[in-house]
């Protein structure tokens, strides 16, 4: 490399710049770099090369690129990678390879950034098929950007220019691709991966993930942020005072009791036995055993149904609103008699079929009892169904009870349409907009929707009339949903934000916001301290309600997250996409312990069994799907360090007839409850 | 580089009023269009997912314009994702198809129909993890088609590779039919269907009738049945062809035929009383009616007692045909043929009663004065035949059931076949019921005695007589077309005097011991003398 030629080069550039002080400031340096070259003589450039900056070759290269002012050097440069990263060995390319889908992206825009919209399309084309699979959604969006304005507009991008995409490599691959960036005088890519990857090395072999490409999302918060935030302690048991505690309590006092009953008994028998002698030996040893065998048995019927309460104990953060003493009782009273489930004891599963809506039902919703199921429309309306009340019409109209059958605790109308269907529901009517989402109190009194007009309208069931309208959001509300003991309730937006609530102030409590795009679904833990969020960025975010920081972000979804689930313990939280794949998730260390893969249309909802040992998931492709959660539970810890990731069992897929499930509830007798649109198949293109 | 061309913009330029736009302009715009379009799909998809939905609708699109503060596009509103269509010619060229409509017609329209409001309905899904057969859940075999589509995807998909042993894929069970069975169906069919040789069409039903190993197909022959009577109703010989076929299956001892019964019936009730049967006037479609009728007789017998709501209910269907006075009268001869096909008891039941009435309203289409179409009348003598035939073959049996109560009609009938004009003095005669039914009585205590006789030989004895009427009935059909005008003028006349006692016999006709005499008098009433040749040779030359 010529230095005369260099030096015409930056001159050439700082005058393009306008630069003219730093033009004349260059010339000066100039004259005294010649007339000190000219004195030290020849001998400098082999001495030591301390008086004569030797110019790397590397920052000539990348001084040459302003000049050449081309687009297709990013081609060049990436195809280039790209092949080596595919050449390169197979031990290290699994790593390697994660570093060209931010390299590609930042290309295209970088391209798109200095207008050169033809080479950035033919760039996209180009390339584009390499990342289909597993970016199919993000490269729909980044395909339409093609001038600098559509940059700052376009949210994804933005997104990428100002987080760093984290990627994790070992030393070695590391060093590899530093290597090769050098030595091929490649100073655009090394630019790239300079300016906007955030590489993070760790010691040792790469990590044993051949079949996982983990997915590349944005989370807009550093690596080591992440890290530390997914490290914050995170108290996720179980609510102190809960009615599972009442409840578990109780039953100990009765199990107590019987035990001191058995041992007055015994004490009897003892009594007797002695009395009648050392002749009864064996006998005595008989009943023993049988003692031995009842109590054995009666613990692990305690220990069963302890299984899911063995969760920590947690103090509640927020001031708890107390229930009313019937109402406990009854709940009570509910989970004595909760149905066991399990791998095979499955649940029975009443499907609600919403007939006639002519598309335009939202979103469905059943109270926890199952008696109330209300149905979100396009058209602004929510209505509500009492199917206790139509139940009870319809096995007083026939002559027997043949019909009604009364099972785990609802009664259910079975199978028989309704006559008179004018005056089946309650119409509520106040929405201006779509109504995106309903959801039910825990005592049935009340009613929660949001809609497309930004609001969030609180509905009594009694009066059947609306009580608030709550406004805050900006843009539509996607989801609202009650904390578990009701009171506080929090809703998802399109403005990024989710809110947090309380059902006499009209203002929110709270505002959680950090997500990149929309949040699309929200969910109460359990002990009612936090909230998870579920949005378009792929991300599951973990919030504490008392503070409103985010605790968690789960990252490993491959498309929007539509539904949430949080286990009875808990302990594991289950979050659906649209893909149709369901990822269940650890709070507590914050990794996904498994992937649920099965279904082939939008996850639309998903729930937990009463004592969590079944997930049940409803989709678009027309399936409830039961899952055996139950196995993970108890391996996850120990399989989790010794053989990586283990899956969940599938154990029932239901089809139904051309019924999209929209909701899923379990009762908390353990009846699982559904409900979806009816919607026969409609061809819509047909060849003219 | 856009994939919004720059002529597109220009169209679109054109289209709100800009006629000059610059070439490089319209270069510049089109990414920029490409970009909002983009961006408005992206976030009408999101509208479409909080929907619940998996297809775009027009109502998602306005939603994102709302969302990104643009006026939403109005005239596009529609409940169901609109319809595209190909264009011809191009492979990925779609339209939507936007017919021009009047105005007029719409306001002339009538209301459409109310759509049904929404409602709910609750079914169980599954109990206890096991899904009830109902018809509220999806039916087995899709139950069972899915799964193998998915596990093709699957195993082509990688990842579900390790969950193949959970799922359990249920493979439908399958009707397999040999090749030869497959053989011998399209063979039967194709020569149904072509109807020419006759010779080799009679072969084939002799095999139908009689070949073991055939129940596999029975389904497949109920099919075709059912099929090619609703697709043939114009073709005669086909249809002939049909109920013949239908003939040599019930024929067959080897074939288990009950369950597909109910598939068989409605095909071949039609061949029975459909309005037309063959295409022209001229083919015999009365044969092909009284062909089916004795195929219904027989079926019922046949099954009557295992299956009890098997006659009542093809009763029913007949009866229902025989009494709308809107039906034809091709239908109500296919009716009232099926009734007498059923046997003496089901006329006197159900025709009997309803004679009078019936023949009241029949009277105008059988003389030329009223009914100017020959055709018509030709019908109406039909009709005329199969009833005079149904009520014939009544008495026929009843006489031979009861043949001392004869004489007291012979006193009575006598007149009338005498002449004519005498039949006014025989309705003086007419009342003396006191006398006859003493007389009638008497006789029944006397029959009495052979009752049991009569009941025990009444099974062969009901065939014997389906055996005469139908030597009767074309006998009679001889007669009756001789005597055509002459009927068709004393039918008007008697058609006047229907006296009570008259209607009262018939309405009672249903009743075993009823009084016998009298309903046969009225019987000869209404018919005349045609009503003779049904009496018994014995019994006739007893009081001739």
């Amino acid at each position: 490399m010529e230095e005369e030629k260099i030096e015409q080069a930056v001159l050439a550039y700082l005058k393009k710049k306008g630069y003219r002080q730093a033009e004349l400031a260059f010339q000066d340096e100039q004259q005294t770099h010649r007339s000190l070259n000219s004195s030290s003589g020849g001998g400098a450039d082999g001495g030591g090369g301390t008086t004569t900056p030797s110019m790397d070759p590397a920052v000539a290269n990348s001084i040459f690129l302003y000049a050449r002012a081309d687009g297709t050097l990013y081609k060049e440069g990436y195809s280039k990678l790209r092949s080596w990263v595919h050449s390169s060995l197979d031990l290290y390319k699994n790593e390697l390879l994660r570093i060209l889908y931010p390299v590609f992206v930042h290309c295209f825009m970088d391209l798109v950034a200095k207008d050169f919209p033809q080479e950035a399309r033919l760039f996209f084309q180009t390339f584009r098929e390499d990342h289909d699979t597993l970016h199919l959604r993000d490269l729909h969006k980044l395909e339409g950007v093609l001038s600098p304005q559509h940059l700052q507009e376009s949210e994804l991008a933005v997104a990428f220019r100002e987080n760093k995409i984290n990627i994790r490599m070992c030393q070695y691959s590391f060093e590899l691709l530093l290597q090769y960036l050098h030595s091929t005088d490649s100073m655009l890519m090394l630019g790239i991966v300079n300016e906007h990857i955030n590489i993070q090395v760790f010691p040792g072999q790469p990590s044993p993930l051949p079949e996982e490409e983990e997915a590349i999302t944005l989370t807009g918060k550093p690596q080591e942020a992440l890290d530390s935030m997914n490290q914050k302690e995170l108290r996720w048991g179980t609510l102190e005072d809960s009615l599972e505690d009442k409840l578990e309590k109780e039953l100990a006092a009765e199990a107590e009791k019987a035990e001191a009953e058995g041992k007055e008994t015994e004490a009897d028998d003892m009594k007797k036995r002695t009395a009648d002698g050392g002749k009864a030996g064996a006998s005595s040893k008989k009943s023993k055993k049988d003692k031995t065998g009842t109590s054995a048995t009666g613990k692990g019927a305690k220990s069963d149904s302890a299984a899911a309460i063995n969760a920590p104990r947690v103090k509640p953060d927020l001031p708890m609103p107390s229930l009313a003493e019937e109402t406990e009782r009854q709940v009570l009273e509910d989970l004595r008699n909760r149905a066991r489930l399990g791998s095979n004891a499955l649940p029975s599963v009443s499907f609600y079929s919403f007939v006639n809506t002519h598309n335009s039902l939202n979103c469905a919703s059943i109270s926890a009892d199952g008696a109330l199921v209300a149905g979100g429309f396009s058209d602004s309306s929510l209505k509500v169904w009492d199917m206790a009340k139509i139940g009870a019409q319809i096995t007083s109209g026939d002559q027997g009870t043949a019909n009604g059958v009364v099972s785990n605790g609802v009664t259910e109308p079975k199978g028989v349409a309704l006559e008179n269907s004018k005056s089946s529901y309650t119409l509520l009517q106040g929405h201006a907009g779509p109504v995106y989402a309903a959801n039910f109190s825990p005592d049935n009194d009340y009613l929660l929707s949001c809609s497309g007009d930004c609001t969030v309208r609180l509905w009594s069931l009694r009066l059947n009339a609306n009580l608030v309208c709550y406004k805050g959001h900006n843009y539509p509300v996607w989801d609202v949903q009650y904390s578990p003991v009701g009171h506080y309730f929090a809703s998802a937006s399109h403005d990024r934000t989710a809110r947090v609530w309380c059902m006499e102030r009209l203002h929110p409590l709270r505002i959680l916001a950090g997500h990149l795009s929309d949040v699309d679904c929200v969910q109460w833990h359990v002990n009612c301290n936090y909230i998870a969020t579920g949005s378009s960025d792929k991300t599951v975010r973990l919030w504490d309600v008392q503070t409103g920081e985010c605790m968690r972000i789960f990252t490993g979804h491959r498309g929007m997250v539509l539904s949430l689930a949080m286990s009875s313990d808990g302990r594991y939280m289950a979050s659906g996409d649209e893909d149709g794949a369901i990822l269940m998730w650890d709070l507590g260390s914050g990794r996904c312990v498994t992937p649920l893969l099965g279904h082939t249309g939008c996850v639309w909802t998903l729930a937990f069994s009463g004592e969590g040992s079944l997930l049940a998931s409803g989709s678009a492709d027309n399936t409830v799907r039961l899952w055996d959660v139950n196995a993970s539970g108890k391996t996850s810890r120990t399989e989790e360090k010794s053989s990586g990731k283990r899956r969940l069992r599938l154990l029932k897929t239901l089809p139904t007839k051309s019924t999209p499930v929209y909701a899923l509830k379990f009762s908390r007798r353990n009846l699982l409850l559904a409900a979806g649109a009816f919607s026969p198949l409609k061809t819509s293109v047909t060849t003219g | 580089m856009s994939i919004v061309p720059k002529d597109t913009i220009h169209v679109i330029a054109q289209s709100i009023g800009i006629s000059n736009l610059q070439d490089d302009v319209a270069a510049a715009l089109a990414p920029d269009v490409e970009y909002r379009m983009r961006e408005i799909m992206q976030e009408a998809i999101k509208c479409m997912r909080h929907s619940k939905r998996s297809i775009l609708t027009t109502d998602d699109v306005d939603s994102a314009l709302r969302l990104r503060n643009v006026e939403p596009l109005y005239g596009f509103a529609s409940g169901d994702p609109l319809r595209f269509r190909r264009a011809l010619g191009h492979s990925d060229l779609f339209y939507v198809e936007d017919r021009d409509l009047e105005f007029k017609e719409i306001i002339d329209a009538p209301l459409p129909r109310a759509p049904l409001d929404t409602s709910v309905v609750a079914h169980w899904l599954a109990v206890e993890g096991v899904q009830p057969a109902i018809p509220e859940n999806a039916p087995i075999e899709n139950l069972a088609v899915p799964p193998e589509t998915k596990r093709g995807d699957a195993h082509g998909g990688g990842p579900r590779k390790e969950d193949d042993g959970a799922i359990e894929v249920k493979i439908p069970v399958k009707h397999v039919l040999s090749r030869e069975l497959q053989l011998y169906f399209e063979k039967i069919t194709e020569l149904i269907v072509a109807g020419s040789d006759t010779l080799l069409l009679r072969d084939a039903f002799l095999s139908v009738a009689t070949d073991s190993g055939l129940h596999p197909l029975v389904p497949y022959f109920t099919q075709f049945v059912a099929d090619e009577v609703t697709r043939g109703l114009e073709d005669f010989p086909l249809l002939f062809s049909l109920m013949r076929l239908v003939q040599s299956l019930l024929l067959n001892p080897h074939i288990h035929i009950e369950p597909y019964l109910h598939q068989l019936m409605p095909s071949v009730i039609t061949c029975l009383v459909a309005k037309r049967l063959g295409g022209r006037a001229v083919e015999n479609h009365w044969e092909l009616r009284d062909f089916t009728a004795s195929l219904v007789a027989f079926i019922c017998k046949r099954f009557g007692h295992t299956y009890q709501n098997l006659q009542p209910r093809v009763t029913r269907t007949l009866l229902h045909a025989f009494l709308d006075p809107k039906r034809a009268l091709t239908q109500h001869y296919g009716a009232i043929r099926g009734l007498s096909a059923l046997g003496s008891r089901v006329v006197r039941l159900l025709v009997l009663p309803n004679l009078e009435l019936y023949l009241h309203l029949l009277a105008p289409e059988l003389s030329p004065e009223t009914q100017q179409n020959e055709m018509k009348r030709y019908e109406a003598w039909r009709v005329y035949g199969a009833l005079l035939s149904a009520s014939g073959a009544c008495v026929y049996e009843k006489m031979k059931a009861h043949p001392y109560s004869l004489p007291t009609v012979s006193t009575s009938t006598r007149p009338k076949i005498i002449s004519p004009s005498r039949k006014r003095s025989a309705g003086t005669e007419l009342g003396q019921p006191s006398q006859k039914k003493s007389h009638v009585e008497g006789g029944l205590l006397a029959s009495d005695a052979t009752g049991s006789v009569t009941e025990g030989r009444n099974f062969d004895g009901g065939e014997g007589s389906s055996q005469a009427e139908d030597v009767d009935g074309s006998k009679s059909r001889g007669v009756e077309s001789g005597s055509m005008d002459d009927g068709g003028r004393r039918l008007g006349v008697e058609a006047n005097r229907s006296n009570e006692r008259k209607s009262f016999s018939l309405a009672e006709a249903w009743k075993e011991d009823v009084d016998f005499g009298s309903l046969l008098l009225s019987l000869v009433d209404l018919f005349g003398d045609s009503m003779l040749p049904f009496i018994p040779t014995e019994e006739m030359s007893l009081f001739l």
